[in-house]
């Protein structure tokens, strides 16, 4: 995580607001105890405190922009079918960033996140794997490079000098993965664009290059996919430049502490058994998934390797 | 054809020939209009700083809105943050169509734009945009862009972190502003022609009197003067009531005058006639002494040649004298029968007929008759007003002086001039005699009946009478008569 402090973001999120800087000091307490000697004992009270969540008999489930968390639709789609399924009361908790989520996910405030591939790598040793998409059968997707539909461009170099787009610092699609990229030639975001900012959500992403605020930017491919189902218009004003190579699908993830815990079992049921119902069938329609599998976390290696890259980088 | 419509073309430039039924309704038109286009003016120009303070108080709300919500996301220049507000702001205020939104920070350079094509991020804010507000002014209002630029500088801890440029939709303020004008024209031009043509009828009717009466007096000119009947009177105590009833009062006053000036003409005539008769008498009588004292000497001494030679021409100059006189009368007053052409001698037989006159004042008579052919014209009422002019000389004329009398025809015309050393013609009598007309001076006195006449003759002769100084002793009356126009008969025997 330290390369996001170093990153533009960074800069951005020292001005943020009060919350986001609550929720920062929350991460950055937590790195230096799992970093320093009183780590056994923090990991101690996050389980005492992850238990005390899991014992309210609300599941508190995360959602990242990851996907099109702005659909009041699809959110009460998710949380009856959660509901149905888990027999529990469902809590749907949405945060601006990734982060946030993350830092709520692995302080055990929640009991199961749908967060991204990089976060997942990021703290993979204080995350379990829950559930993985599966989108057009695999649980896979692509970062896609996009820029206006009217633009020359061909190859990354030809975005020299662009008001860039990022979705979120803790995004692999809308981030990582340009930044990975820039990374093999020896270079960072600020070198090689002119400006870069964050949206915060993948749909964000397409509307700042649709309407021009970004010459070009990082999205999320299956987002820019459903998207273009779903609203043509706005995805028809861009054009996709670069499509990365397949990626592991942003995952369901908990706390490892809550890994076992009844509320995530029961979570994990219900994802997986999600196209067995025709609620469920209705939620993954809306989504445009096909369901839910168990996969080994070896699926975010490619991912892991593009952090691993950038970190060396410095 | 052409003349016609170039007295079409006269009538419609001169208002002053208007009749009065379109001239009242047109001031009241005008009136109307002019009050309409002063109503309207006020109206406009109210609904105008209406819209004004109305489109201040919009953009106003729009910018404090948009200033509120974007100055955290200008402080950190988050240029997402701000073009998402700016991108909501744009549906979020009723009333402002906010076309484009620019948001530059400190340094002037744009942070975001709704537009981000036209106002690239990082590019300076063109000077295009600024320069509008250069005085210190915050709203700009472009009515033939239908655009409305304001600008705010947006303050945080007293320092300024950047501005806001906004481009306003007018349409829907000038749409409005439009339609208002144009049902203010609609209505008010509605009312004007409704008023209008109330004003006009309104107007007809009122003076509706005033034609009746332009034509019972246009009817006066050319046949007698008649009252307005009873049924066309109208009530009594309205204006127009009263003004019938005196105009039929004048009405039979001046027929009264007519009868009486025809009654006095004929009193005049039976006395110029006596006059006449008096003359002709003593004219006759003359030569009847004479005829007699020639008969006595023929009784007495008729047996001398000579004697009877000379009583015999003696009595045959008196009869010939007599015979001339009759003659002349006869010529004078031969009554209905046919016309004749006036030559020489019917004017020369005027000296026998006035000369007991000549004799009776001692007057003395300068007679210059240059008339030789016939002229062509009737000699009846030529003669008589020549008469009745040499009559009245030879009254107004004092004992023992001149009337001087010159006829002669010149360009088509007869002339006849007679002079007297008299004391002249009062200004009535000369301005009547010269213009004729209703006036009643002449008729006053019998005196001036013989005015009157000749008066009525020239007119019957389409003649012109000019009274003129007599080179210093009296008066000369020149009367002009144009040959060769037939009058009718009648009208002629009429006076004769």
């Amino acid at each position: 995580m330290s390369f996001a402090h170093e990153s533009f973001a960074h800069d951005l999120r020292m001005q943020s607001s009060p919350l986001r800087r609550k929720v920062e000091n929350v991460v950055v307490d937590r790195r230096r105890f799992v970093t320093g000697a009183g780590a056994l004992c923090f990991l101690a009270a996050l389980t005492r405190r992850g238990a005390v969540a899991a014992q309210t008999k609300a599941i508190r489930f995360g959602l990242t922009p990851v996907f099109l968390d702005n659909d009041l639709k699809l959110l009460e789609a998710l949380k009856s079918y959660f509901e149905t399924a888990t027999k529990r009361p469902v809590q749907l908790v949405q945060r601006r960033t990734y982060e946030e989520i993350t830092a709520l996910l692995i302080s055990g405030q929640l009991d199961a996140a749908w967060i991204c591939g990089f976060p997942f790598v990021a703290n993979r040793d204080q995350l379990a794997l829950v559930a993985v998409p599966l989108w057009r059968g695999r649980p896979l997707y692509q970062s896609y490079l996009i820029v206006a539909k009217s633009r020359q461009a061909q190859t990354l170099d030809d975005l020299r000098g662009d008001i860039h787009a990022f979705s979120d610092p803790n995004s692999n699609s809308g981030y990582l993965v340009t930044r990975a990229l820039l990374a093999e030639r020896g270079l960072k975001p600020a070198d090689f664009f002119s400006r870069t900012f964050f949206t915060y959500g993948h749909r964000n992403v397409v509307r700042a290059v649709a309407s021009g605020l970004a010459e070009s930017g990082s999205v999320d491919g299956y987002v820019w996919e459903v998207l273009a189902e779903a609203e043509p218009r706005l995805t028809g004003a861009t054009r996709v430049l670069r499509r990365s190579e397949w990626l592991g699908f942003p995952p369901v993830a908990t706390a490892r502490a809550l890994a076992g815990s009844a509320n995530v079992r029961r979570l994990q049921q219900a994802l997986l058994n999600m196209d067995k119902s025709e609620a469920g069938r209705k939620v993954l329609a809306l989504l445009r998934l096909d369901g839910f599998a168990s996969e080994s976390p070896r699926l975010f290696d490619t991912i892991a390797a593009k952090l691993a890259l950038v970190r060396r980088l410095g | 054809m052409k003349r016609r419509s170039r007295e079409m073309k006269n009538f419609a430039l001169r208002p002053s020939l208007w009749p009065i039924t379109i001239k009242a309704p047109a001031v009241v038109a005008l009136l109307m209009i002019a009050v309409s286009v002063v109503v309207s003016y006020l109206v406009l120009a109210r609904l105008a700083e209406t819209q004004e303070r109305h489109l201040s108080a919009i953009s106003d709300a729009f910018l404090d809105g948009l200033s509120s919500s974007i100055i955290p996301h200008v402080l950190r220049e988050d240029v997402w943050e701000v073009f998402d507000a700016l991108d909501r702001a744009r549906h979020l205020y009723d009333g402002v169509d906010a076309r484009e939104t620019v948001v530059a920070n400190a340094q002037g350079l744009v942070l975001a734009a709704s537009n981000p094509v036209a106002f690239p991020t990082s590019s300076p804010l063109p000077k295009s945009l600024t320069a509008r507000f250069a005085k210190g002014v915050n709203i700009v209002t472009d009515e033939v862009g239908r655009r409305a630029h304001v600008m705010r500088r947006l303050i945080y801890q007293g320092r300024e972190i950047g501005s806001i440029y906004a481009e306003l939709d007018i349409s829907k303020l000038l749409e409005e502003r439009r339609a208002v004008l144009h049902t203010l024209i609609v209505s008010n031009a509605l009312l004007t022609l409704f008023l209008a043509a109330i004003g006009y009828v309104a107007m007809r009717r009122i003076v509706r009197p005033v034609h009746t009466l332009d034509r019972y007096l246009g009817r006066s000119l050319v046949g007698p003067v008649a009252p307005i009947p009873e049924e066309e009177l109208g009530p009594e105590h309205s204006e127009f009531g009263r003004l019938f009833r005196r105009y039929n009062a004048m009405v039979e006053a001046v027929n009264e005058r007519e009868a009486l000036a025809s009654v006095l003409a004929e009193e005049e005539k039976m006395a110029s006639l006596g006059r006449l008769a008096a003359g002709m008498a003593h004219e006759i009588n003359n030569p009847l002494g004479g005829m007699f004292n020639a008969l006595d000497t023929l009784e007495r001494h008729g047996e001398q040649r000579i004697v009877r030679e000379r009583s015999a021409s003696l009595i045959k100059r008196g009869l010939r004298d007599i015979r001339d006189v009759v003659r002349a009368a006869l010529v004078n007053y031969r009554g209905n029968g046919a016309t004749r052409r006036l030559d020489r001698s019917h004017l020369e037989d005027l000296k026998l007929l006035i000369r007991p006159e000549l004799r009776r004042k001692s007057l003395s008579l300068e007679w210059t008759n240059e008339l030789n052919a016939k002229a062509d014209i009737e000699s009846g009422p030529v003669r008589q007003a020549m008469l009745n002019l040499l009559l009245n000389a030879c009254a107004a004329a004092p004992r023992g002086s001149t009337l001087s009398v010159r006829i002669k025809t010149a360009g088509g015309k007869l002339e006849l001039s007679i002079g007297d050393e008299g004391p002249g013609l009062d200004d009535a009598h000369r301005d009547f005699l010269e213009n004729g007309g209703t006036a009643d001076g002449p008729m006053r006195d019998g005196a001036g009946l013989g005015l009157w006449m000749v008066r009525r003759l020239a007119d019957e002769a389409g003649g012109q009478i000019a009274v003129r100084d007599n080179a210093g002793r009296g008066t000369r009356i020149e009367v002009s008569i144009p040959l060769g126009t037939e009058k009718s008969e009648g009208s002629a025997h009429d006076v004769a």
